[in-house]
């Protein structure tokens, strides 16, 4: 099996200095630090899911729950259509996923294996367009979404009243497409690396065999590159998951909102429902923990596999 | 990805309203970026005016420039006159008697700074801290699987959870900063060094002044993406022979001095990647601060991603696309700058 790039036992620092009480000390405070900073505000939030409403505005301040309730989540259901902005998230970062890690996965393909002429430039290009900044986007994406008359097709024996893009706006596709515009190009870097580790003698096993070239992609180096399609796939889905402005101005139909953009809208005017906002953020971010509990060192080898190469 | 970057080029020459159809969307030239950086209002200075002045001055620029390196001047002292020229032109061409010299839209050029205060402390803030992050998590250690959930959770919360979360925590009555500082006592001493109306009667007024929002917002941004920054530092530093800390410590080099000589040097690949991926994402600063204030108190902070999304949904698309391209060129900017400072190394 290929692994990533940091397999298992990553060479690191062995540790620090064995030596003295004092520094072992130091190293496990910092280390406690470290988890505080990194989990405090989920689970600060977590606790005020649980709070009644009337807890969050009494002094001094409570840390536990003296009244632990659910009622909070009940409201989040209540208030907003949360379960449609649920679904609405899976289905946008589903399919932004699968489209992106199929066309990656060619792509990668492609750049990983076979013998490219300017397969430099043609990465050092691809890396250029995931900095690009997908705020410049906004202002063309929102007036093709809108609908545009395509002049130069407009008039033509096939289209004689005029031939425009459909409006796209609160649908899925609206977010389908960016999203997949914007993942492919980390996508594709990832799984660039990913298909260059395996061995180019399988492949040519196989093209002795009789399998075409297409064959082998699908039945030999697919397979073997599972570990890195899963790490793609999983940055592609967080990453669209966690989208927010391309999500607020496109789809802003209650009913096409996403789990972020949804959960801007439990705030009024002037009142701040904290514990239910608390108990949506802690809905919203239950699949995001479940990946990042199973798949930790995958996702550290995909982020390394963009980043150094980069 | 080329289209969208022609289009928005496009675009930002035309004015363009979706709510009003019926002005059509004239070609107007440069008139968005005039509006934007001189400040006329729009069509205030539409093509018909004035446009001969205009490119010949515009022209004239090109044979200054020349003449400028001809007569052998350094290319830096060319770069600077030319700056200097370029923004008199500006000057004289978005002067307008009647309306006074206010220089550009103000929005604009709040958004601006704005954007440019947050890349510098969130850029800075979050290397700094994730750094140690990322050494920490590297250490050998029984719990080592918990230190790497507490930096993978904030990279996979969305920036928009995080600025609400944080936005909670900075609550001016019931946050719990504003708890811990009054426990602590450092609220007394906020009291007696900040302004007067910062402080509220349970600590500072964190969201709703203007710079205890800048600091707040900042906080809640470096918290997000120094994980971010970790992690790549982390893969670099993953990435370093072992065998190099044995033969230092070997040589009797502390564990000070093994930092500085063989890890910072070997992590300069990963540190360049870091900081321009992290750069490149605090100019689109969006999330945060419009979760968490909204882009005020006041305009604040209204970064130009806040901007360009008002504008949009003001409808008013040719100036967004000005503002887009404005943006665009920030970050083409930044990624010059890096890149000649990594060609310049190697």
């Amino acid at each position: 099996m290929p692994r990533s790039s940091s397999p298992n036992q990553p060479p690191g620092r062995r540790s620090k200095p064995q030596g003295g009480r004092a520094a072992r000390l130091f190293l496990l405070l910092a280390l406690v630090l470290v988890v505080v900073n990194g989990l405090f505000p989920s689970l600060w939030l977590l606790l005020t899911s649980f709070k009644q409403d009337g807890e969050l505005t009494r002094l001094p301040i409570t840390w536990l729950p003296a009244d632990p309730t659910l009622q909070n989540y009940v409201a989040v259901f209540e208030r907003n259509p949360f379960a449609l902005f649920l679904r609405n998230s899976f289905v946008v970062s589903i399919a932004a996923t699968l489209i992106t890690v199929l066309f990656a996965g060619l792509a990668g393909y492609a750049l990983g294996r076979l013998k490219l002429r300017g397969r430099k430039v043609i990465l050092t290009g691809i890396v250029m367009t995931s900095m690009f900044p997908s705020l410049v986007l906004l202002v063309p994406l929102y007036r093709l979404f809108r609908g545009v008359e395509i002049p130069w097709l407009s008039g033509l024996l096939f289209f004689p009243e005029g031939f425009g893009t459909p409006n796209l706006l609160n649908t899925y596709w609206a977010l389908i497409i960016p999203y997949v515009a914007l993942s492919l190009p980390i996508a594709t870097i990832i799984l660039t690396s990913f298909f260059q580790l395996i061995p180019d003698d399988l492949e040519a096993a196989a093209t002795v065999d009789g399998t075409s070239r297409l064959g082998a992609l699908f039945r030999i180096i697919m397979p073997l590159s599972a570990p890195g399609m899963v790490t793609a796939a999983i940055i592609v889905f967080v990453n669209s998951w966690n989208e927010f402005l391309l999500a607020l101005t496109f789809n802003t139909a209650v009913e096409m909102r996403t789990v972020p953009v949804g959960i801007t809208f439990y705030q009024g005017q002037f009142s701040f429902p904290w514990a239910v906002i608390s108990a949506a953020v802690t809905l919203g971010v239950i699949p995001l923990v479940l990946l990042i509990i199973f798949f930790q060192q995958k996702i550290i080898s995909g982020l390394t596999a963009g980043g150094v190469k980069g | 990805m080329l289209y969208p970057v022609l289009n928005v080029l496009w675009q930002s020459l035309h004015f363009e309203r979706l709510n009003q159809p019926q002005r059509g969307t004239p070609f107007i030239g440069l008139d968005n970026f005039v509006r934007m950086l001189w400040g006329r209002d729009e069509m205030a200075w539409s093509l018909s005016k004035l446009w001969l002045p205009r490119a010949l001055l515009l022209a004239s620029l090109v044979p200054i420039w020349i003449a400028a390196r001809r007569g052998g001047l350094k290319r830096g002292l060319a770069v600077v006159a030319t700056v200097v020229l370029v923004a008199a032109a500006g000057w004289l061409l978005g002067y307008h008697p009647a309306e006074g010299t206010r220089w550009g839209d103000p929005r604009f050029w709040n958004s601006f700074n704005i954007t440019l205060l947050l890349i510098v402390v969130t850029v800075v803030g979050a290397f700094l801290l994730g750094l140690p992050l990322a050494l920490l998590a590297n250490v050998k250690h029984p719990l080592k699987w918990l230190v790497r959930l507490a930096l993978l959770l904030p990279w996979a919360m969305p920036r928009v959870f995080s600025g609400l979360a944080f936005a909670w925590l900075f609550q001016s009555d019931y946050g719990v900063v504003n708890d811990l500082l009054g426990r602590m006592g450092i609220n007394h001493v906020l009291a007696l060094v900040l302004p007067e109306q910062w402080i509220g009667p349970r600590g500072v007024y964190w969201l709703a002044r203007d710079v205890p929002a800048v600091v707040a917002v900042s906080l809640a941004i470096i918290w997000k993406t120094s994980s971010f920054v970790g992690l790549i530092l982390l893969a670099g530093l993953q990435s370093i022979d072992d065998s190099l800390y044995e033969a230092a410590r070997i040589d009797g080099a502390n564990a000070w001095q093994r930092f500085w000589r063989i890890t910072l040097p070997l992590l300069r690949p990963a540190i360049m990647v870091a900081l321009i991926f992290r750069t490149l994402t605090a100019v689109q600063t969006f999330d945060e601060p419009f979760a968490m204030t909204g882009g005020g108190p006041g305009r604040t902070l209204e970064t130009l991603g806040i901007y360009i999304y008002k504008t949009v949904n003001g409808l008013d698309i040719g100036y967004a696309a000005a503002l887009a391209v404005a943006l665009f060129a920030i970050s083409l900017f930044i990624t010059i700058f890096y890149l000649r400072w990594i060609y310049k190394d190697d």
